[in-house]
């Protein structure tokens, strides 16, 4: 078995763990640290799959947006929270 | 002849004192650095978790930090070297201005991950994509399994350093 398929077996793997997590979990603001390891675990699928400097950035900025909306949710949490007290 | 699930774990180890060792020295446990980091923490606590490790999980959540630094410096240092750690560097600064984060731990964190990298592929013959399992498996050990108890541990961590 070749590394590369091992790592990517690893990454997909984890994904498809932290995204079953994500599902069970009731509680929104504790689902997303799951979200974030499925969006770590994606990302490295992504470049695994195709080696190459456009792919780095394609994960980078998958990674970036993926982290940017589970900012998103969590202001957004805040800001209700404070609207309600 | 060392078999590659030997590699990976040892990545994963190395990843994880790395990105955890950063993050404490920026001070991400210490407060509530990005908006939204609060509710995570909130959350944390409520379910029994500390308070400290809390906001270092959430801060993880809410921009990208030496852990994301790390990952892309593995995707780059994987697709182009040594270069590429440092294409990833730029792209990960930018990527913590847009989530508002002033990007201290996460290029830090990619260039030292760079650094480390290269020499762990130079001097220890490492399979430069065994990097990227590591640094996956290293968050999953803090974000992944149960953010209760890890906070619990990154909590004592954050105390007995500061």
């Amino acid at each position: 078995m070749l590394v590369t398929e091992l790592v990517l077996a690893v990454c997909a793997v984890i994904a498809v763990y932290a995204a079953l997590r994500a599902v069970f979990e009731k509680n929104t603001a504790r689902k997303l640290p799951f979200i974030t390891v499925m969006n770590f675990a994606v990302a490295g699928v992504i470049v695994l799959i195709l080696p190459h400097p456009l792919t780095l950035i394609a994960a980078a900025a998958y990674l970036v947006g993926a982290t940017l909306e589970a900012n998103a949710i969590a202001s957004a949490m805040e800001k209700l929270r404070g609207e309600q007290t | 002849m060392i078999p590659e699930p030997a590699y990976i774990a040892a990545s994963a180890v190395i990843t994880l004192i790395l990105f955890v060792g950063l993050d404490l020295f920026w001070k991400l446990p210490a407060h509530a650095g990005v908006s939204g980091t609060e509710t995570i923490e909130r959350e944390i606590e409520a379910d029994g978790g500390d308070r400290c490790g809390g906001w270092m999980i959430g801060n993880i959540v809410t921009s990208p930090d030496a852990s994301a630094g790390t990952l892309i410096a593995a995707c780059g240092y994987w697709i182009w070297g040594v270069p590429g750690g440092l294409l990833a560097a730029v792209l990960i600064f930018i990527g913590a201005r847009i989530c508002a984060d002033k990007g201290y731990a996460a290029v830090s964190g990619t260039l030292l991950a760079t650094a480390v990298f290269w020499a762990l592929d130079t001097f220890a013959g490492f399979p430069p994509e065994t990097f990227i399992a590591g640094i996956v498996i290293a968050i999953l050990i803090v974000q992944g399994i149960s953010p209760k108890h890890i906070s619990r541990i990154l909590g004592k961590l954050w105390r007995r350093c500061s």
